[in-house]
C-alpha cells in the first residue's frame, strides 16, 4: 500500500496547477486525514474515490479553505503554503461546487453566475443589465442551454449545476472541484454534463470530480486518487483500475464472495403484488410479486423511476392507476399513512432529513412510528411496553451508543441506519421497503445490515431493496427487477444474479 | 404568457395592484366621493408613516429575519431628540432634528445587528427583548411625559404643504412629509436594485450557509441591515411626531405586527429572499384604501383589522396552495425527463 | 438465609435510588430549560428578598404572585405547544379576549331576562367560553395544518381577524360584568393558595402529561423535531397540528375566564403587551424556537420569575417601565449564554446535515 505516490514519472509534463502534500487534521480525537498527497495538473480530469467518512470532503474543504490542516502543505504555482483561506482560494482560482450547490433560489440564473465574482471584486454597485451580459457571455462560451432570467428556486438540478460551473468559470476558476457530480443527474444529463467538462478541460482547467459512484466517473478521468480512513490508499492513471479494484481499495474488502439467502421455500405465499402500476411521467404498467420471506432488489440508473416506484408504494407520490395487494386484499395506498396502515415500513435514502429526528434520542427515534401501538386501555401511552421495545431493538440490532437517549445526531452512519430500521420494526411491518439501505454506512455496518435484512425476511416479511449497488444486490437479493426509462425492462432469479449481468441488463 | 407573467411581477405586485385599482374603482361607483383629490391627499397622507416603517421591515425581511422593534425605535429616537431640545431648549432646524433622530437610531439598531450577527440568534426573539429595553429605558431615562408643543422649527414644518388645491369639496392639502416617504422609497429601491449590499441582502435571505461560503460578508451586512432599519425608522419617528403635531412616547408601539402584516401581503417572503419596494408600497396603500373604503361606506373602522387579517390569510393562502401545485407539478416533470413521449 | 434476603433487598433498594437519582440528574440535563430556570428563580427571589424582606416577603406580595401569574402562565403553555411543533401563536391573546367578550356578553345578556337564571348558569357560561378558544384555535390548526400557511402569518392573520371581531363587538369599550361565580372563584384560596394558581398548575400539569404521556404529544414533538421525517413516518401532520392549535386555542379560551375572574371586565385590548410576553416566557423556559424542545415545568417557573421580578421592582418602587427592561435584559442574557455553550452542538449539526462526514 503506498500512501505516498510519486507522480513524476507521469508522462504529463504541465507543472501541477495545485497540489497538496502530506495534509494531516483531527477533529477532536478522530483522525480525518493523515498524510495526504494530491496533485492536480492543467486540463486533467482527477477523481478522488472513497466511501463516505473516508476524508474526501474534510481535504476538499481544506483546499478551499473551509478548514485549516494541522499539518502538511498545500502548493499553488510552486509557492507553497501552510493553510488557505476562503477568499485566497477564490484569488487562485479554486472553486467548489458543493453537492447543493449552494445557489440561491430566489434570485435569477444572471445573478447568481455574476454575484460571487462581484463580491470577490468587492464591487459597491450592481447593474443588472451588465451583469446579464457577462452572464450571456460565459453561457454562449459553453454553448449552453440556460434561461438567463428564470429563478434558480425553478430550475432542474441538472440546469442548477451548469449554473453552478458557470459561476466557477466566471470567477476566472482554475481548479473546479465537483463534489458528488453525478447523484442527482439522469442519464442523459450525466452525458451533457461530461461534453461540458471536456470543454472545459480543453480551455486547461483542472477539474477533480470527487466521487464514490464509479461507473459514470471512470468514463472521463484521466488520473484517479482513491482514500480510505483519512488516508490516500492508491494513485495512478484510470487505465490501471477497474470497478471491481477501486471497489477493493475503497472498501479493503473482497465483494465478490457473499452471495447468502435466506432460505425461501418454493410454497411461500405472495405478500405483496403489484399490478399494472402507473404513474405518468415516472413509471409505467409495473407488475410484480415479493413473497414472504423474499428479499427483491430493484435496480436501474438515476432517473431510471426505481426510487418513484418505492415512493409510490409507501404513498409519498401515489401511482394513479394500478393495483396493489397485500397477503391477497386489494389496498389503496393515497398517502404515506395507507402504505403504514397496510403494513409497509420505509427506509428512505436521504435518511438524514426523511428518515430521522437528528436532535432526538434513539429511543424517541424508534418509537416513532409506532406511538399509537404503545398505549395501555386509558389511552396513554404504556412506558414499560415502550420500554421494552427500545431495549429489544437496541439490544438486537447493535446500536452502538451509551444508551438509548443519546440524540441520534451523535451516530455514524451505519448505526443511525440502524436507528431508521429500528424504527419499523417497532412497527412489525409486512413489507419493508429499503430505498439506499447501505449509502453512507461503513463496511463493517454494511455487512451487518444486510445480515439483518436476511434474518426479517427469514421471519416471513417482504423485503425489498432499491439500489444502484450491485454487489449489495447480488449479497442479499432473491431476485432483482431492472428498471429502465420507467418500464421493468429485465428480472434476474436465482444464479443468474450476478454483477455483471445485473450490469449488462442495466447498459440495454 | 410570458408577457402576463411579467405584468404578474416577481412577488405577484401586478395582482396586489389589480386588486387595489380594483377597489378604488368599486368605491367611486359607490361613493362618488370616494373619487376625489381630498381622499387620495389624505390617503397619502395617512400612508406616509406606515409606508416608511414598512420600507426599514422589508429590508429585514428580505435578509430572512423579522423587527418587531422598530416602532420603538422610531418613537424612541424621535422623541428623544424632541425632549432633548425642548429641555436643553435648543433648536438648529429641521434637518438637525432628523439627523440626531438617524444617529440616535443608528445607535439602537446598531444593538440589534451585533447581537444577532455577532451570537446567531433568532431574530424575533432578540428583538422583542430589545423592543422591551429601549421602550423602557426610553420610559425610564428620557420621559414619559406627553409634549404637546413641539419646537418651533417642527411645529412649523407640520404645516407645510406641498399642494394647496381649492376642489369642489373644500380645500385639499398635500402634507410635505410625504415627499420623505417618496424618497426613503426611491432609496430603498435604488439600495435593493443598484448596490451589492442589496443583492447581498437578498442573498443571505435566499440561503445564509450558501451566502458565507460565497464569500459575502454576512456579519456585516446584517449588521448594517439593522443600522438601516434604525435609522429609516427614526424618521418614520420624526415624521409621526411632526404631522400629530405632538410628541407622545407611547405612540406607534403595538403597531409592529400590522406593519409586519402589509409587508407580507406586499409579497415579501417571511423566510426571507422575496420582497420588493413597489410591492410594499402597494401593500401599504391597500391598507389605507380599504380603511378609507370603510369609512366612506359607513362600515365602522373597527373592522378593519379583521378586514386585515381576512386578507393576509386569503393571499397567504392563494400562494401557499399554488405554490404547493407549482412543486408538485415540478416533480413530475422533472420524472419525465427520460421517458417522455413513451406515453401516448 | 434472610439475611442474605435482606443484603439483596438493600443492594435492590439502593441501585433503584441510586438509579432514581442518576435518572432525576440526567433528566436536569436533559431539561436545560427547567434547570437554568430553577437557577434564576431562585436567584431572584433571593435577590428581592434581601434588598426588601418586609415588603417582598410580606403574605400580600406573595399572594399578588399567585394571582397574577396563572392568566399569563397559562396562555404561556400553549404558546409553548405551538412552539413545540415548530409554531408560534400570535393569536392567543386576541383568542382569549373574545372567550372573556363571550361570556361577559351571555352572562349580561342571561341577566337581562333573569338575574338568577345568570348566575346559575356559570359553568355553562365557561363551557361556552372555552368552546370559543377550541374553535379559534382550530381555524388555526385548519391554515396551517391543511392550507399549509406558515404559522407565524396564519396566527397574525387570525390575530388581527378574531382582534378585530372582538372590536367590533365591544365597539371598543370595555364590557363589565361576569358571574359572580367568577368573581368569587378568583378571591378563593385553599390554603392561601389562589384557586387561579390552582387552576394554572392542574393546567401545566395536565399538559406536561399531555407531551410526555400521549401518543398526540410525543407525535408533537416530533412533528415540530423534522415534519419531514414525521411525515415518512406516517404521523399524520394535519392532525397532529389540528390538535395542538386546538388545546392552545381551549387554554386561550381558560385563559379569558382568568382575565374575568380577577377583574368581571372584558375588553379586545386587555392584555396586548401578553402577545410578546408570552414568547419571552416560553423562550426561556426552555421551549426551542424552532420546534421539537419544550418543558412545561420550565415554562412555570418562567412565570413565576418575571412575576418574581416585576413584584420585586414594584416592591424596590422600580416602574414598570424599568421591569421591561429587566425583562429584555434577562432573555437576551440567557440566549447569549445559551449561544455561547452551544456553538459546538451546532457545527455538529451543520456538518451532518451537509452529509460531510462525522467522521
Amino acid at each position: 500500500m503506498t500512501t505516498n505516490v510519486e507522480f513524476g514519472a507521469s508522462v504529463d509534463a504541465a507543472p501541477p496547477v495545485l497540489s497538496v502534500h502530506g495534509l494531516a487534521k483531527r477533529f477532536g480525537g478522530v483522525v480525518a486525514l493523515r498524510d495526504v498527497s494530491l496533485e492536480l495538473r492543467p486540463g486533467e480530469v482527477h477523481c478522488l474515490a472513497g466511501e463516505n467518512g473516508s476524508g474526501k470532503s474534510t481535504l476538499i474543504k481544506i483546499i478551499s479553505g473551509a478548514e485549516f490542516p494541522d499539518g502538511g502543505q498545500i502548493v499553488v504555482d510552486g509557492e507553497s503554503r501552510e493553510r488557505m483561506d476562503t477568499t485566497s482560494a477564490i484569488e487562485t482560482g479554486i472553486q467548489v461546487i458543493y453537492q447543493d450547490f449552494s445557489l440561491f433560489p430566489n434570485l435569477t440564473v444572471a445573478e447568481n453566475i455574476v454575484l460571487t465574482s462581484a463580491v470577490a471584486q468587492r464591487h459597491k454597485f450592481h447593474n443588472a443589465r451588465r451583469a446579464r451580459a457577462q452572464a450571456k457571455e460565459i453561457v454562449e462560451e459553453l454553448q449552453l442551454d440556460l434561461d438567463l432570467d428564470a429563478d434558480v428556486g425553478n430550475l432542474s438540478v441538472a440546469n442548477r449545476q451548469l449554473t453552478a460551473i458557470c459561476r466557477a468559470m466566471i470567477s476566472r476558476a482554475r481548479v473546479i472541484i465537483m463534489d458528488e457530480p453525478t447523484t442527482a443527474l439522469t442519464h442523459a444529463e450525466v452525458t451533457n454534463l461530461f461534453v461540458l467538462v471536456d470543454k472545459l478541460r480543453d480551455r486547461g482547467v483542472a477539474l477533480l470530480f470527487v466521487s464514490h459512484k464509479l461507473n459514470e466517473v471512470l468514463r472521463i478521468s484521466q488520473r484517479v486518487t482513491i482514500m480510505r480512513s483519512g488516508a490516500v490508499v492508491t494513485a495512478g492513471p484510470v487505465e490501471d483500475f477497474d470497478i471491481k479494484s477501486i471497489t477493493k481499495f475503497m472498501t479493503g474488502l473482497d465483494i465478490d464472495d457473499v452471495r447468502t439467502l435466506p432460505e425461501l421455500s418454493p410454497e411461500a405465499e405472495v405478500r405483496l403484488e403489484v399490478v399494472g402500476l402507473t404513474l405518468p411521467g415516472a413509471f409505467w404498467d409495473v407488475n410484480f410479486q415479493v413473497r414472504k420471506g423474499e428479499i427483491l432488489g430493484i435496480t436501474g440508473l438515476l432517473g431510471s423511476g426505481r426510487t418513484e416506484i418505492a415512493e409510490s408504494l409507501f404513498g409519498i407520490v401515489p401511482a394513479e392507476r394500478g393495483t396493489v395487494r397485500v397477503d391477497g386484499e386489494s389496498v389503496a395506498i393515497g398517502s404515506i399513512r395507507d402504505a403504514v396502515s397496510a403494513g409497509i415500513g420505509y427506509v428512505p435514502e436521504d435518511r438524514l432529513t426523511q428518515g430521522l429526528f437528528l436532535e432526538k434520542s434513539i429511543a424517541d427515534n424508534i418509537v416513532a412510528s409506532s406511538l399509537s401501538e404503545h398505549r395501555t386501555k386509558w389511552r396513554v401511552l404504556d412506558r414499560r411496553r415502550i420500554r421494552a421495545t427500545i431495549d429489544e431493538l437496541f439490544q438486537k440490532l447493535h446500536i452502538q451508543a451509551p444508551n438509548a437517549k443519546a440524540a441520534v445526531r451523535t451516530l455514524s452512519g451505519g448505526n443511525a441506519q440502524r436507528v431508521v430500521l429500528a424504527k419499523w420494526l417497532a412497527t412489525n411491518p409486512k413489507i419493508l421497503i429499503l430505498n439506499g439501505p447501505t449509502v453512507g454506512v461503513d463496511v463493517g455496518s454494511k455487512a451487518q445490515i444486510l445480515d439483518l435484512l436476511r434474518e426479517q425476511a427469514r421471519r416471513g416479511m417482504a423485503v425489498i431493496v432499491i439500489s444502484d449497488d450491485e454487489p449489495e444486490l447480488v449479497a442479499c437479493c432473491h431476485r432483482v427487477l431492472v428498471v429502465t426509462k420507467g418500464r421493468v425492462s429485465g428480472e434476474l432469479a436465482g444464479d443468474d444474479v450476478s454483477v455483471e449481468t445485473i450490469q449488462q441488463s442495466m447498459a440495454v | 404568457m410570458p408577457s402576463l407573467r411579467r405584468l404578474q411581477g416577481r412577488n405577484n405586485e401586478g395582482t396586489l395592484l389589480l386588486v387595489l385599482i380594483g377597489l378604488c374603482v368599486i368605491m367611486s361607483l359607490l361613493n362618488p366621493v370616494f373619487f376625489s383629490i381630498n381622499t387620495a391627499f389624505s390617503i397619502m397622507r395617512s400612508t406616509t408613516v406606515p409606508l416608511i416603517l414598512a420600507l426599514a421591515v422589508l429590508l429585514v425581511i428580505i435578509s430572512g429575519g423579522i423587527d418587531v422593534s422598530f416602532p420603538v425605535v422610531a418613537i424612541a429616537s424621535a422623541y428623544t431628540s424632541v425632549t432633548l431640545m425642548l429641555n436643553f431648549d435648543f433648536d438648529y432646524g429641521v434637518p438637525v432634528v432628523f439627523l440626531m433622530s438617524a444617529c440616535i437610531g443608528a445607535v439602537l439598531g446598531l444593538i440589534n445587528g451585533v447581537v444577532i450577527a455577532r451570537f446567531r440568534l433568532p431574530t424575533l426573539i432578540v428583538t422583542l427583548a430589545t423592543q422591551g429595553i429601549f421602550f423602557g429605558a426610553m420610559l425610564t431615562y428620557v420621559g414619559s411625559r406627553y409634549h404637546p408643543d413641539l419646537p418651533p422649527s417642527m411645529s412649523r414644518l407640520s404645516t407645510v404643504n406641498v399642494v394647496n388645491v381649492v376642489t369642489s369639496n373644500g380645500k385639499a392639502y398635500l402634507h410635505v412629509l410625504v415627499l420623505l416617504a417618496v424618497v426613503v422609497a426611491l432609496l430603498v429601491w435604488g439600495l435593493l436594485k443598484w448596490t451589492m449590499f442589496g443583492r447581498s441582502l437578498y442573498a443571505i435571505g435566499g440561503d445564509y450557509e450558501g451566502a458565507r461560503r460565497a464569500g459575502f460578508r454576512v456579519v456585516r451586512t446584517q449588521v448594517l441591515t439593522y443600522v438601516l432599519v434604525g435609522v429609516i425608522a427614526s424618521l418614520a419617528g420624526v415624521a409621526h411626531i411632526v404631522m400629530s403635531r405632538s410628541a407622545n412616547p407611547q405612540d406607534l408601539v403595538g403597531g409592529e405586527l400590522d406593519i409586519i402584516a402589509a409587508v407580507v401581503l406586499g409579497g415579501a417572503s417571511i423566510f426571507g429572499g422575496r420582497g420588493s419596494v413597489l410591492g410594499t408600497v402597494l401593500g401599504v396603500l391597500l391598507i389605507q384604501v380599504i380603511n378609507n373604503s370603510l369609512l366612506l361606506v359607513g362600515v365602522p373602522g373597527a373592522w378593519l383589522r379583521a378586514a386585515v387579517g381576512i386578507l393576509l390569510i386569503v393571499g397567504i393562502g392563494i400562494q401557499t396552495v399554488s405554490a404547493r401545485r407549482k412543486a408538485r407539478r415540478v416533480h413530475s416533470v422533472e420524472d419525465a425527463a427520460t421517458p417522455a413521449g413513451k406515453e401516448a | 438465609m434472610p439475611k442474605n434476603d435482606l443484603s439483596t433487598g438493600l443492594r435492590d433498594t439502593n441501585g433503584r435510588v441510586d438509579s432514581l437519582v442518576r435518572g432525576m440528574v440526567e433528566r436536569a440535563r436533559d431539561n436545560r430549560g427547567v434547570g437554568r430556570m430553577v437557577l434564576v428563580f431562585v436567584a431572584s427571589f433571593t435577590l428581592f428578598a434581601a434588598l426588601n424582606p418586609r415588603v417582598f416577603l410580606g403574605p400580600i406580595n406573595l399572594q399578588n404572585i399567585m394571582v397574577s401569574a396563572p392568566e399569563v402562565g397559562v396562555i404561556a403553555v400553549a404558546m409553548t405547544l405551538a412552539m413545540l411543533t415548530g409554531g408560534i401563536d400570535l393569536s392567543l391573546v386576541s383568542i382569549a379576549n373574545l372567550s372573556a367578550i363571550t361570556m361577559s356578553t351571555m352572562y349580561t345578556a342571561l341577566g337581562a331576562s333573569s338575574p338568577g337564571l345568570a348566575e346559575s348558569m356559570a359553568v355553562p357560561i365557561l363551557l361556552a367560553g372555552i368552546m370559543v378558544g377550541v374553535l379559534c384555535g382550530l381555524l388555526n390548526g385548519v391554515l396551517i395544518g391543511v392550507v399549509g400557511i406558515t404559522p407565524i402569518l396564519a396566527t397574525l392573520g387570525t390575530m388581527q381577524i378574531l382582534n378585530g371581531l372582538a372590536i367590533v363587538w365591544t365597539g371598543g369599550s370595555t364590557l363589565y360584568g361576569a358571574p359572580s361565580g367568577f368573581v368569587t372563584f378568583g378571591k378563593t384560596a385553599v390554603a392561601t393558595i389562589p384557586m387561579l394558581f390552582i387552576v394554572f398548575l392542574a393546567v401545566a400539569i395536565s399538559i406536561a402529561i399531555m407531551i410526555n404521556r400521549t401518543a398526540l404529544g410525543r407525535k408533537m414533538e416530533l412533528q415540530g423535531a423534522n415534519p419531514v421525517a414525521a411525515l415518512f413516518s406516517g404521523i399524520r401532520s394535519a392532525k397532529v397540528l389540528l390538535g395542538s392549535y386546538a388545546i392552545g386555542g381551549g387554554l386561550a379560551g381558560l385563559a379569558g375566564f382568568l382575565f374575568l375572574a380577577r377583574n368581571p371586565t372584558a375588553s379586545a385590548d386587555y392584555g396586548t403587551s401578553y402577545v410578546l410576553l408570552v414568547i419571552v416566557i416560553a423562550v426561556l423556559g426552555g421551549a426551542n424556537p424552532n420546534g421539537g424542545f419544550a418543558s412545561v415545568a420550565g415554562v412555570v417557573l418562567a412565570t413565576l420569575t418575571l412575576q418574581v421580578v416585576s413584584s420585586g421592582f414594584t416592591a424596590l418602587r422600580l416602574s414598570t417601565y424599568q421591569y421591561a427592561i429587566a425583562q429584555g435584559v434577562i432573555l437576551i442574557t440567557v440566549m447569549i449564554v445559551d449561544a455561547i455553550t452551544w456553538p459546538k452542538l451546532r457545527r455538529g449539526k451543520k456538518r451532518i446535515a451537509s452529509g460531510a462526514p462525522t467522521k
